[in-house]
């Protein structure tokens, strides 16, 4: 899976404030409404599926490190939207570790195999200490765009 | 004057015996080769052949021998943890009793053949090398520095404990056997053999338990005037175990079986005393096992091992290879263990000092010949340490039964996957949210189905697929599943 498939500079955000879990998730939700080629759906419903998966057991996978991710009717592409906060915000996290760095996914209802595939490697690429170490220095929008997609796991 | 040499100069020896032996195994045990192997082979060394001590005296050796196990079997009894029993006990139980006897009669099939001895014999052999060693185990699961899969270790653990009385058992009830067929009785004694089958079993454990509780209650009373006593406390433990040992063996119970009884249920009901003393405890225990693998170490004689090593290496191997694996999963089959536990538990079938100990018993009993017993039971033990003890760690990391490190980031990953489920919400709401195929009850919660697919009680690292995905139990609260791991298919 390319990362750079999955993200474009204009929906990745450095610097942004988290203030809490709840806003990161709506942010989250807006960006990828706006980020995704979708019909028939809107950030709340977008919202409300990230909510879903965060009640199955929280997505921050440790280190500071979030995946929130959701299967979403009517979203014809996979999307991605990375955040750098400019805080660290409580995400119920595995570790009990506040979270700065959020790489979220939205996928299709349809054929979520290949779907999984790409979730798990974005997990790979974010359990990686040089990615987190790397993604952390970057200074704009751009640059942690271009981090993102040049990091290897 | 007098002159205190008689006492000097072997004392001399013997020391310095002691201190080589415990350098040499703890430069050798930091290249995985078994501690115990270094004791036995290090006596070997010093006798006949090597510095040329000359030791025969099987009575001493008998005596050095039940003590030591009796103080090792205590020690491995408070270190068993209750809640391992939950996983452990009941596979364990069967491997002591029925995978004793099956080991042993499989193992006389081959003795017959090998060594050209009549069946009793060869089912007295069997029973003599028929049970792994609770000290052999013990000591290289913890040694060889491995996070063993729960279920295994304390099938593993439990099951050493508690086989050396079914194997202890079946040597005395066949020396009888044999005794009564050399002096020409028709008759085998098998009403009595079957008798003492029940007072020995139900003696040990009635003793055990009774003495568990009242030294356990004793210790909690104690405790308070004894703060940092830890020598004295486990003074009292081991003279209490011994002491047990000793009444039950004289009123015709199994003393083993009451000492590890004993050693569990005073460690888990006095805890926090048992605590205290473990260092000390774990003190005797080393010296029983260096004192008992020197002597027996030094017992034996080369030149007569020499003369039975090809069939003691036939009866080793076939013990490896055969009897142990073969009646490893027949009784572990009702138990939905993972074929890769199975293949574990199987080739660790570690022998050590009982199987010696017990083949002094026919010398000591008069059996005529019995020193062959002896010479085979010491090749049998030797070959099972240096190809069992020396592979468990690599088996165990082949076999993938190992649980990753706290910090090793990317075995932690591979082992339980990178997201965290709580175990308490419903599995058709995982199944659903990311559209794997529904099981047929998708109401239940996850932690139920996952241990309701396992069909055993559930440890940390055990598996269910769901479709391409799997869910592995991460934590457990008790006895119930707390928390899981999702493990996403990777391309």
């Amino acid at each position: 899976m390319n990362i750079a498939d999955l993200l474009t500079p204009d929906h990745t955000y450095c610097d942004i404030d988290g203030v809490s879990k709840k806003r990161v998730l709506e942010n989250l939700s807006t960006f990828l409404n706006d980020a995704g080629d979708v019909s028939g759906t809107d950030a709340d419903a977008i919202y409300q599926k990230l909510l879903e998966r965060e009640r199955l057991g929280s997505t921050g996978i440790g280190s500071g490190v979030a995946v929130p991710h959701c299967r979403v009717p009517g979203c014809n592409k996979i999307t991605g939207v990375l955040l750098k906060l400019s805080d660290q915000v409580d995400f119920d996290a595995i570790d009990g570790k506040p979270v700065d760095l959020i790489f979220a996914l939205m996928v299709p209802q349809e054929h979520s195999d290949e779907h999984l595939q790409a979730l798990a490697s974005i997990a790979e690429l974010m359990q990686s200490e040089d990615v987190r170490r790397l993604l952390r220095t970057a200074t704009s929008d751009r640059n942690l765009y271009d981090l993102a997609t040049g990091a290897r796991a | 004057m007098l002159s205190l040499d008689f006492m000097a100069l072997p004392l001399l020896a013997a020391s310095a015996l002691v201190f080589v032996a415990v350098l040499m195994g703890i430069l050798s045990a930091r290249v995985g080769f078994p501690f115990l192997l270094v004791f036995l082979l290090a006596g070997g060394l010093a006798g006949e052949y090597g510095l040329g001590i000359i030791f025969d005296d099987f009575n001493l050796s008998f005596w050095v021998g039940n003590i030591a196990l009796a103080v090792i079997l205590v020690d491995g009894g408070l270190r068993t943890d209750f809640a391992t029993f939950r996983t452990g006990l009941k596979p364990s139980l069967l491997l002591a009793t029925v995978g004793v006897i099956m080991t042993a009669g499989l193992t006389a099939l081959a003795a017959v053949w090998l060594l050209d001895i009549s069946w009793a014999m060869a089912v007295l052999l069997g029973a003599i090398v028929g049970s792994t060693d609770a000290a052999a185990v013990f000591s290289l699961l913890k040694s060889s520095g491995v996070r063993l899969n729960e279920r295994v270790a304390a099938t593993l653990e439990i099951e050493s404990g508690m086989n050396d009385p079914m194997a202890v058992y079946l040597t005395l009830a066949f020396i009888g056997v044999v005794l009564a067929m050399e002096s020409g009785s028709a008759q085998a004694p098998w009403l009595s053999t079957l008798g003492g089958f029940v007072t020995q079993f139900s003696l040990g454990t009635a003793f055990g338990v009774l003495a568990g509780f009242s030294i356990a209650w004793l210790m909690n009373q104690l405790r308070s005037l004894l703060e940092g006593g830890a020598g004295i406390l486990a003074l009292m433990l081991m003279s209490a175990g011994i002491g047990l040992f000793a009444f039950t063996t004289w009123l015709g119970g199994s003393g083993f079986l009451a000492v590890y009884i004993f050693g569990v249920i005073v460690g888990n009901r006095a805890r926090k005393a048992v605590r205290q003393a473990l260092s000390a405890v774990d003190g005797f225990a080393w010296l029983s096992q260096a004192s008992m693998f020197l002597l027996l170490g030094l017992l034996v004689s080369p030149a007569e091992v020499k003369d039975t090593l090809l069939p003691a290496l036939g009866v080793a191997f076939f013990l490896i290879v055969v009897a142990r694996p073969l009646s490893v999963w027949l009784c572990l089959a009702p138990f939905h263990f993972t074929r890769k536990e199975i293949a574990f538990i199987a080739w660790v079938g570690l022998r050590g000092a009982v199987p010696i100990v017990l083949a002094i018993f026919p010398v000591m009993a008069g059996v005529e010949g019995g020193k062959i017993f002896f010479n085979i039971a010491f090749v049998v033990v030797i070959t099972s340490l240096l190809l069992q003890g020396s592979t468990l760690p690599w088996l165990s990391r082949r076999l993938g039964l190992l649980l990753p490190e706290k910090d090793d980031r990317q075995q932690w990953r591979k082992v339980f996957g990178d997201f965290v489920l709580d175990a308490r919400i419903s599995v058709g709401q995982v199944s659903g949210f990311y559209d794997l195929p529904e099981p047929a009850n998708p109401d239940i919660t996850l932690g139920a189905w996952v241990a309701a697919e396992l069909r055993r009680p559930p440890i940390v690292g055990d598996s269910v697929n769901i479709g391409r995905a799997k869910i592995v139990v991460r934590e457990l609260k008790g006895t119930d599943i707390s928390m899981v791991g999702l493990k996403l298919p990777e391309h």
